[in-house]
């Protein structure tokens, strides 16, 4: 199963699926898809850890705030992120590490402005679960 | 829906209130036959979408430069009653006070040209550009209050900028009455490091020539009397700050729009009626991003006069490298046009009142324009513009039809020295993606919204 698509839909910003086979998959595979925006996350290593624990009113929201938090970590923490893995998850609340190195402009990407609502949505769909996120640029 | 647009004239087109359901107003395109035809099928759908909003005022308006967005298009402006309307989060997007800065020079092409290959990289040092670089800057709590508060005064205190650059910026770089306790701490966090910033993404620093001068009088007036003459544009926002403030408020908005039962046609036009606190907190705090943003430029803008004082042996002063004019062009502002108060929410879409200067970006291959509003825009669009070309081909699609070295070659063929971030930043926001951006202002000059003043074109390109 891939991990991730992203699809052509939006003019100046990005659209994109992700998958998993559980909200633990779909959740770090939705933060892949993200950090392959902001950087060349297969140059980028895992040197340096950070502690995430969210919650939020339901699961579309848990993800919004998922990917905010890593998009603001960008900033505040100057760091590139690279692999996510997720320690803890309901569909209220979750807890992870991530994994990343100090920004540098020879593996950057793009500025990701926000994770918006267009399109937003979370499914099952049979086994696999899929998330529909756009992200401004 | 293009099928429902009715034709006013050449340069105005009608959509009608009764194009879909629960529309509460129609809405107008100004765009010339030509961009008309070229406008996404779903962005017209879009303004549709905005006109559904409750308060809106008739007519929402597209403008020459739209394209589909997430739910709203970029390039629309739309006007709420400032008691029954709402202030919306997701209509300004979060880029809050994205805009422009214009800065003049005495030098002349020749003495330019013959420097471009030192003076870009040395720019390219100068103003950290891209989501890889450091800024140079580190404010502490209490200059980011400041900054919030003061705006570009902030700036002129502490050595970036004079007077002068105060009176020609839009608000004169500072919205009053931005509230700092309306912004949470991880947008605060946010903003610390990064006041001097270009960003990624769209965002430049432009060396331009001036190619065209339309309205001498005009063009005089601001500083602008030769062919030769050479130009700096810059375009930049309140990075990470503003893009927090936003989340953080799309999220109150969205739980607004449920405690208000707002019926919304897209989640991401979020709300709030503009007497509620949810309305009033984003609008205090949006105010401190439209701040940070201004002075975010000036800052920068002071750098890239240093980096010319460096490059070519003279003061700033005596190249005379005052800011021309400084806008918005993500914001929601109550304003008041034609004796009544309006809450203007413009998204990709530029002030344009009479006899002010509106600046239109083209793209690093094409030319930018210098406008200045008119009466008309007020009549018409209240009191708006255009803000650059507009985008036609998505990010996806041009990186699967350019490629960044080939970008940049093309350019340097054009005598266009240029430096990105990356290379696929030259792909994305290769000139091919865009409108042609003189059908663009072609539409506005003759709907007689912003009127042509000067044109430049570029010699040297920054991208982040």
């Amino acid at each position: 199963m891939e991990k991730y698509k992203f699809i052509e839909d939006l003019t100046s910003d990005v659209l994109f699926e992700a998958y998993g086979k559980n909200l633990k998959e779909l959740f770090e595979n939705s933060a892949i898809a993200l950090s392959s925006v902001i950087c060349d996350i297969k140059k980028v290593g895992g040197e340096k850890s950070f502690d995430v624990e969210l919650k939020g009113d339901s699961t579309e929201e848990l993800m919004i705030n998922w990917l905010q938090e890593i998009i603001a970590l960008v900033d505040t923490e100057e760091m590139f992120f690279s692999r996510f893995n997720i320690i803890k998850i309901s569909e209220n609340y979750l807890k992870a590490n991530i994994y990343g190195e100090p920004i540098s402009p020879e593996k950057a990407g793009i500025v990701v402005k926000g994770v918006t609502y267009y399109k937003l949505k979370l499914e099952k769909i049979k086994d696999v679960y899929k998330a529909t996120i756009s992200l401004d640029i | 829906m293009k099928e429902k647009i009715q034709k006013i004239n050449d340069y105005e087109w009608s959509l009608p209130k009764n194009s879909r359901e629960r529309m509460n107003v129609g809405a107008k395109i100004i765009a010339n036959k030509k961009i008309l035809d070229s406008i996404e099928d779903d962005a017209v759908q879009q303004l549709t979408n905005v006109a559904c909003l409750p308060g809106i005022v008739e007519p929402v308006i597209g403008l020459p430069d739209m394209h589909f967005g997430y739910g709203l298009p970029m390039g629309a402006v739309s006007a709420f009653d400032s008691e029954k309307g709402i202030i919306s989060a997701g209509l300004c997007g979060f880029d809050i006070n994205c805009g422009i800065n214009s800065i003049r020079t005495n030098l002349t092409v020749n003495e330019v040209r013959e420097k471009l290959k030192e003076l870009v990289p040395a720019l390219f040092k100068a103003v950290p550009c891209g989501v890889g670089s450091k800024g140079r800057l580190r404010l502490n709590y209490n200059e980011l209050d400041d900054v919030m508060t003061h705006g570009v005064n902030w700036a002129v205190e502490n050595g970036y900028g004079t007077k002068e650059d105060i009176k020609n910026t839009e608000e004169n770089g500072c919205m009053p009455n931005a509230d700092p306790s309306k912004v949470s701490d991880l947008a605060k966090k946010r903003g610390l490091p990064q006041l001097g910033t270009l960003g990624a993404g769209n965002h430049f620093l432009e060396i331009q020539k001036v190619s065209d001068i339309y309205d001498s009088n005009y063009a005089k007036k601001l500083g602008i009397n030769d062919q030769n003459q050479v130009m700096i544009m810059l375009h930049c926002g309140s990075r990470g700050f503003g893009h927090q403030i936003a989340t953080d408020y799309l999220k109150i908005q969205e739980k607004a729009v449920k405690k208000y039962n707002i019926w919304l046609p897209d989640r991401q036009l979020a709300c709030a009626p503009v007497n509620s606190k949810e309305g009033q907190d984003y609008y205090a705090a949006m105010k401190c991003a439209v701040n940070y943003s201004f002075t975010n430029r000036l800052v920068m803008t002071q750098w890239i006069r240093e980096t010319f004082e460096k490059v070519f042996k003279k003061s700033w002063e005596d190249m005379d490298m005052q800011t021309v004019y400084g806008i918005c062009h993500n914001i929601v502002k109550l304003d008041k046009i034609k004796g009544k108060e309006y809450y203007v929410h413009r998204k990709g879409a530029t002030r344009a009142f009479p006899d002010l200067p509106v600046l239109i970006a083209g793209t690093m291959g094409t030319a930018s324009y210098i406008c200045k509003g008119t009466e008309t825009a007020l009549e018409k669009t209240f009191g708006s513009s255009c803000h650059g070309s507009g985008r036609a081909m998505s990010r996806h699609a041009a990186l699967r039809q350019f490629r960044g070295e080939k970008v940049s070659d093309d350019l340097k063929e054009k005598g266009i020295v240029s430096k990105a971030s990356n290379w696929k930043s030259f792909a994305e926001e290769a000139p091919g993606c865009y409108k042609d951006v003189e059908e663009v202002v072609d539409s506005v000059h003759n709907a007689g919204i912003s009127l042509k003043v000067v044109r430049m074109k570029p010699l040297g390109v920054l991208k982040g």
